[in-house]
């Protein structure tokens, strides 16, 4: 599977979608996540495991606790993605150059 | 990419016609106009012949001759036939999986004695390559809720700690 394919498959269940929608402003505890989301700790774990795997979450300790693990957002992780999308984009530009070049032509 | 887009891809080009031919022109001989090439088209090194049958539900496919005779692939149905401002079709890979698919949308604009051919291709959030299945939601519901999704978190993405 693609890199862009494996974040399009984390983010095609919405628990994961609601972790990466929590964590938009700030990092968050795995505790937060799972009251948030209202799933249970070993569900949340589960979809922190596969997010973490496509890279588009990270763990870390807190800044001033280090007690506290706390995750992230990995913006990098959508690069593939985006990329992905470019291409898709270049091919219907071509397309559409090609469609003005016939249209326009002897005409 | 352009600015804003989520799960879709929006490009644009601007032709000395009026709408009429243009539309008519992108539809009817989409053969003429559309890129030959692996790229562009699957029927193999010969390249098949792209067709698009001009009312709702028409189908837009390739075809290709081989030995064992004439092969179709099927890109999409159209879903939308409003000549000559709008049309808009589903469009599948020949890598997708039997319900995967996305749409394509085609706006046609007068802009005096031109017209401004718009295409928006969405609906490629909904695109898993590894699994086929989706909780059990309608495909059309599933693509617009990840489409929105997508719209509105992007931007925030983005905009987090370059």
């Amino acid at each position: 599977m693609t890199r862009a394919g494996g974040v399009f498959a984390a983010l095609a269940d919405p628990t994961r979608r609601g972790v990466i929608e929590a964590l938009v402003n700030s990092p968050r505890t795995p505790g937060e996540l799972a009251s948030a989301l209202a799933v249970s700790p070993q569900a949340l774990s589960r979809h922190l495991r596969h997010l973490r795997r496509v890279g588009l979450v990270q763990a870390a300790n807190r800044e001033n606790d280090a007690r506290v693990l706390e995750y992230r957002i990995r913006p990098a992780a959508l690069r593939p993605l985006r990329g992905w999308l470019d291409r898709v984009e270049a091919l219907w530009e071509k397309q559409l150059s090609s469609f003005r070049d016939f249209a326009e032509r002897d005409r | 990419m352009t600015a804003g887009a989520g799960d879709f891809i929006k490009a644009s080009v601007s032709v000395r016609l009026g709408i009429e031919q243009s539309f008519r022109l992108f539809t009817e001989q989409i053969d003429q106009w559309w890129r030959r090439g692996p790229r562009y088209r699957n029927g193999g090194p010969d390249s098949g012949l792209i067709h698009l049958e001009p009312r709702l539900d028409g189908r837009v496919f390739e075809s290709s001759k081989s030995g064992q005779g004439e092969r179709v692939f099927e890109i999409g149905r159209i879903v939308e036939w409003s000549p000559p401002a709008r049309l808009a079709f589903t469009w599948r890979n020949s890598v997708f999986a039997d319900d995967e698919m996305t749409l394509v949308e085609v706006d046609f604009t007068s802009q005096g004695a031109s017209t401004l051919v718009t295409v928006v291709h969405r609906g490629w959030a909904a695109i898993r390559p590894d699994h086929p299945a989706r909780h059990g939601m309608q495909i059309p519901a599933f693509q617009r809720s990840l489409g929105v999704w997508w719209g509105d978190q992007l931007s925030s993405l983005r905009s987090l700690g370059k």
